[in-house]
C-alpha cells in the first residue's frame, strides 16, 4: 500500500537533551512501609511486588493508568510478550529514552521485577531507530533484555504492535515506570516524581529533568532557564501537546511527557488549499484527508462518516506536512467531535 | 512571559516548505526556458514574459478588489502569466497574450474563489481560447535565430511548425537533434526539449511536482504512438517526431503538474496521465487542430475529482479489509455449515422413506399377506424385513445427532479466529 501511503519521516531533534544526564529537582522523598520489609529484591513474589507497586503509587507513564492494575490484569498466558515503551517518536521528546540510556542498572531491575510479576516468554524494549542528530548509537541490550528499534514513519509506536506473534497477549509499560519500581523495591520509595523533557529553541539549558508531580510549568522552565520570551509553550508532546497560556498554574503529571517553549509559533499564512494531495500521502490510516478537511468546513458530517472519520488517530502528520499551513488535523478532529456528539443525539 | 503567549494547534512543528517555496521552484524551473527563448528569439521573449506577468498579476488584483477579498500574496498567477506566452510563437503581439491572461484569471480563476479553487488549468484555457479567436497569429511560428523586433510590426520569416506537418501526414523537415536542441519552430518555450527535461526533473527532485502524472503520461502517450504511427519510416523517429513537437514534454511537467486541478493521490495521477495520453493521442490522431495537449488537458481537468473518488473506493476497502474478511469467512463457514446440514440431513430422508416403505409393506403385509398385488411390492418386502427397519430407526437418530456436534465445532472455531483478529 506503500503506493497510497507515505508517511512522514520527522526531524527529531533530540539533541542536546538526550546526550545529557538527568537533572533532578530538589525535593524531599516520600517512603512508605510494606508487610515484608525484609525480603531481599531478588526474592520478591509475584503478589509482593504488585503490591509494592500499589503501595508506591506508581502511575505508567505510557497509558496513565496505575502500574498494579495492568500487572495484575496481564494474562499473557503462553507466547505472551512484555514490552517496555521507550519510544519517544515526536520531536523534542526524549524522557522515556533517556532512562533507557542513562539509567540502564536500575531500569533493567526495574524490568527484571516486572518480568517477574506477569510471567511473560518475551520481554524486549523498544526504541525508536531514526534519531539522525544524536551522536551515540542507541544499545543493543539493556541489562539481559533485547532492545528492538522501531524505525521508520510517524507515528512509530502503532507499528510496536507488528512485533507481537499472532494471536499472542502483550502489555505495554513505560520506562519510568519500570524505574519507579525498581526504586520501590530497593529503597522503598514512593513515586513522587515524574520525567520531563524540557526543549524547545527558547529554552537556555534545554534537558530531560525529574522534577515532583504537581510543579508548575514556570518553575520548571525557570529550572531550564529562558533565552527569551516565548511565544508559545506547549506541554505535551510536540505533534499532539497542547499550547497553553498560564504557566504558573500549569501543573504537570505523571503522563506529561514535554515542556517546549518556542521563540516564534508557526504562524497562520492566508493561501488556500491548493490541492497538492500531500496529507492524503501522510495519513497513516490512509484517509482522504482533502475532502475529509472540505467536508468539515461545510459541515457535511454524513459524507464525513462515509469516509471513515471516525478511524482518524488525531496524530497530526496531515497539518505538518501542508505547505499552505492549514490546520487540517484541528478541523478533522473538531469534526469528529461533532459526529460523537451528533451520534449521542441520534440526529446522524 | 505571559503576556506574548500566543494559541496554536498541534502540532507544533510543521514542515519548513510552504506554498510560496513550491512556487518559487516552478518560477525557477521557468527561467532556463526563457532563457533559451531569449537566445532562439532575442528580447521579445522576455517582454512578451513580462507583459504575462504583469498582466496576469494586475487581473488578479482586480479581481480580488471587485471580490472584496484581500489580495493572496501568492505566485500562482505570475506563474500562469510567465507560462502562457510560453505556448505562443516569439512573435505574437501582445494583446493576445493580454488577452490569453484575461480570460485565464478573469474566467478560469477569480469566479470560482481564487487558488485552489479553478475547475480549470488556468494556462490551458487561456492558450486554448486565443488559439479558437487567432489561431493564424498562435500556429505560425518565426524561423528561429532571427531576432525578432521588441515593438511595432514584425517582419519575420513565419513556417508551420512540425506538429502541423504531423497533423498533415508528413515527415517534419527537421533533424530529431535539432528538434531536442530547440532550434525548430515552434511554441516559444516548448521546443527546447534537453532544457525542459532537465527543468522537470529539477521540480521532480525538488519535490515541487510529482513524477507520476508526467510519467504515465509520457509513458501511454509513447505506446499509442508506436502502435498506431501517423507517418513512415522507422518506429523511433516516429516517436521521437511525436513526443517533441507541439508542447508534450512542456506541458506534461509544467501544465499536467498543476496541483490544483490533478488528482490527489498517486494512483489518481497515475490513472489521470493514462488517460491525458489517450485523449492527447485521439485528438492528434482523429483532430485537425494543433493544440491536442490544452484540449486533453482541459477534458480530463473534469474528471479529476472522479479518479479521486476511485482512489477513495480502493482505500475505503483497504481501511475496512479486517471487518470484510471476518465477515467474508463468517459466510464461508455459514455456507459449509449449511452445506454440512444439507449433506446431513439427505440420508435421513432416505431412510425415513425407508422407514415408511418398511411401515407400508408392513401394513400390506398385515391387510393380506397371502397374496400380494404387485411383484414389485414384495419384493420390497422381502428387502426390509422389521428387524432391519428397527436398525434403520437407530441410524436415524444417530445420523439426527452429527450435523449438531458439527455446528457446535464449527461455532467454536468461529469463535477463536474473531478473537485472533481482535488480538491482531
Amino acid at each position: 500500500m506503500s503506493f497510497f501511503v507515505k508517511g512522514i519521516l520527522l526531524e527529531q531533534k533530540k539533541e542536546p537533551m538526550l546526550t545529557r544526564s538527568t537533572l533532578v529537582m530538589r525535593q524531599e522523598f516520600e517512603y512508605f512501609d510494606c508487610d515484608f520489609p525484609d525480603v531481599p529484591v531478588e526474592e520478591l513474589s509475584k503478589e509482593q511486588i504488585i503490591e509494592i507497586a500499589r503501595i508506591a503509587e506508581i502511575i505508567d507513564e505510557s497509558d496513565g493508568k496505575p502500574l498494579w492494575e495492568k500487572l495484575e490484569k496481564a494474562n499473557l498466558g503462553e507466547g505472551g510478550t512484555l514490552i517496555i515503551d521507550a519510544i519517544d517518536d515526536e520531536p523534542y521528546i526524549s524522557s522515556q529514552m533517556s532512562i533507557g540510556i542513562h539509567q540502564q542498572e536500575k531500569l533493567a531491575l526495574g524490568i527484571e521485577l516486572c518480568e517477574k510479576a506477569v510471567l511473560p516468554e518475551k520481554v524486549y524494549i523498544a526504541m525508536y531507530r531514526h534519531i539522525l542528530d544524536a551522536n551515540f548509537g542507541i544499545p543493543k541490550k539493556i541489562g539481559k533484555y533485547k532492545v528492538k528499534k522501531i524505525g521508520g514513519l510517524y507515528p512509530a509506536e502503532g507499528r510496536v504492535y507488528h512485533h507481537i506473534p499472532k494471536g499472542k497477549n502483550s502489555v505495554i509499560v513505560g520506562t519510568c515506570a519500570m524505574l519507579h519500581l525498581a526504586r520501590a523495591a530497593e529503597e522503598s520509595r514512593k513515586m513522587s516524581t515524574c520525567f520531563i523533557t524540557v526543549a524547545g529553541d527558547a529554552v537556555k539549558n534545554p534537558r530531560n529533568v525529574e522534577v515532583p508531580v504537581g510543579t508548575s510549568v514556570e518553575k520548571i522552565l525557570g529550572l531550564c532557564g529562558l533565552n527569551e520570551n516565548p511565544e508559545v509553550i506547549v506541554v505535551g508532546g510536540s505533534m499532539t501537546g497542547r499550547a497553553i497560556f498560564e504557566p504558573e498554574n500549569e501543573l504537570v503529571g505523571p503522563t506529561t511527557r514535554g515542556v517546549i517553549a518556542l521563540t516564534r509559533s508557526y504562524g497562520t499564512y492566508s493561501y488556500n488549499c491548493i490541492g497538492c494531495g500531500r496529507c492524503d500521502h501522510a495519513c497513516p490510516k490512509a484517509l482522504s484527508v482533502s475532502s475529509l478537511r472540505k467536508y468539515a468546513e461545510f459541515g457535511k458530517l454524513d459524507k464525513l462518516e462515509s469516509h471513515d472519520v471516525s478511524q482518524c488517530i488525531g496524530c497530526g502528520a496531515c497539518s505538518y506536512v501542508c505547505p499552505s499551513r492549514i490546520d487540517v488535523a484541528a478541523a478533522i478532529i473538531k469534526a469528529k467531535k461533532q459526529i460523537d456528539l451528533a451520534k449521542k443525539e441520534g440526529t446522524l | 512571559m505571559k503576556e506574548n503567549l500566543m494559541f496554536q494547534n498541534a502540532p507544533h512543528v510543521r514542515q519548513s516548505e510552504s506554498v510560496v517555496t513550491m512556487m518559487w521552484d516552478v518560477v525557477l524551473a521557468l527561467l532556463p526556458v526563457y532563457l533559451m527563448s531569449f537566445f532562439y528569439h532575442g528580447p521579445r521573449s522576455l517582454v512578451l514574459g513580462f507583459c504575462g506577468v504583469v498582466s496576469c498579476t494586475v487581473f488578479s488584483l482586480f479581481g480580488s478588489i471587485v471580490l472584496r477579498e484581500k489580495p493572496v500574496p501568492d505566485l500562482t498567477p505570475a506563474i500562469t502569466g510567465l507560462i502562457i506566452p510560453l505556448l505562443m510563437p516569439a512573435d505574437i503581439p501582445y494583446f493576445v497574450i493580454i488577452a490569453a491572461c484575461a480570460v485565464a484569471i478573469l474566467v478560469v480563476k477569480v469566479p470560482f474563489g481564487g487558488t485552489g479553487n479553478n475547475l480549470f488549468n488556468p494556462a490551458a484555457v487561456g492558450f486554448a481560447s486565443v488559439a479558437i479567436c487567432w489561431p493564424e497569429k498562435v500556429f505560425s511560428y518565426p524561423v528561429t535565430m532571427q531576432s525578432i523586433e521588441v515593438f511595432g510590426e514584425t517582419t519575420v520569416q513565419k513556417v508551420q511548425s512540425p506538429a502541423y506537418s504531423l497533423a498533415l501526414g508528413a515527415v517534419p523537415d527537421y533533424e530529431v537533434l535539432d528538434m531536442l536542441l530547440g532550434s525548430a519552430p515552434g511554441p516559444m518555450g516548448a521546443t527546447n526539449i534537453l532544457v525542459l527535461v532537465a527543468c522537470g526533473i529539477f521540480l521532480i527532485v525538488r519535490k515541487a511536482v510529482n513524477w507520476v502524472s508526467p510519467v504515465s503520461f509520457l509513458a501511454s502517450y509513447a505506446v499509442l504512438c508506436v502502435s498506431f504511427p501517423r507517418i513512415g519510416g522507422s518506429a523511433f523517429d516516429a516517436l521521437c517526431y511525436e513526443l517533441f513537437s507541439g508542447m508534450l514534454i512542456f506541458g506534461a511537467f509544467f501544465m499536467l503538474t498543476e496541483p490544483v486541478t490533478s488528482p490527489k493521490r498517486d494512483f489518481g495521477k497515475l490513472m489521470a496521465g493514462v488517460a491525458t495520453g489517450v485523449a492527447v493521442f485521439l485528438f492528434r490522431y482523429f483532430g485537425e487542430f494543433e493544440m491536442g495537449f490544452a484540449s486533453a488537458l482541459i477534458l480530463m481537468n473534469v474528471f479529476s475529482p472522479l479518479f479521486d473518488e476511485a482512489c477513495e473506493g480502493v482505500l475505503h476497502v483497504y481501511r475496512h479489509r479486517d471487518s470484510l474478511i471476518r465477515s467474508f469467512k463468517a459466510e464461508n463457514q455459514r455456507r459449509k455449515a449449511e452445506k454440512a446440514e444439507k449433506a446431513a440431513a439427505e440420508p435421513v430422508v432416505r431412510v425415513i422413506k425407508k422407514n415408511e416403505q418398511a411401515e407400508k409393506a408392513a401394513a400390506e403385509e398385515l391387510s393380506d399377506a397371502a397374496l400380494p398385488n404387485d411383484s414389485e411390492s414384495f419384493e420390497k418386502q422381502e428387502e426390509v424385513p422389521e428387524e432391519n427397519a428397527v436398525s434403520a430407526e437407530d441410524e436415524d437418530i444417530v445420523r439426527q445427532e452429527e450435523p449438531e456436534t458439527e455446528e457446535i465445532d464449527l461455532s467454536a472455531e468461529n469463535e477463536k479466529s474473531e478473537e485472533e483478529e481482535a488480538v491482531q
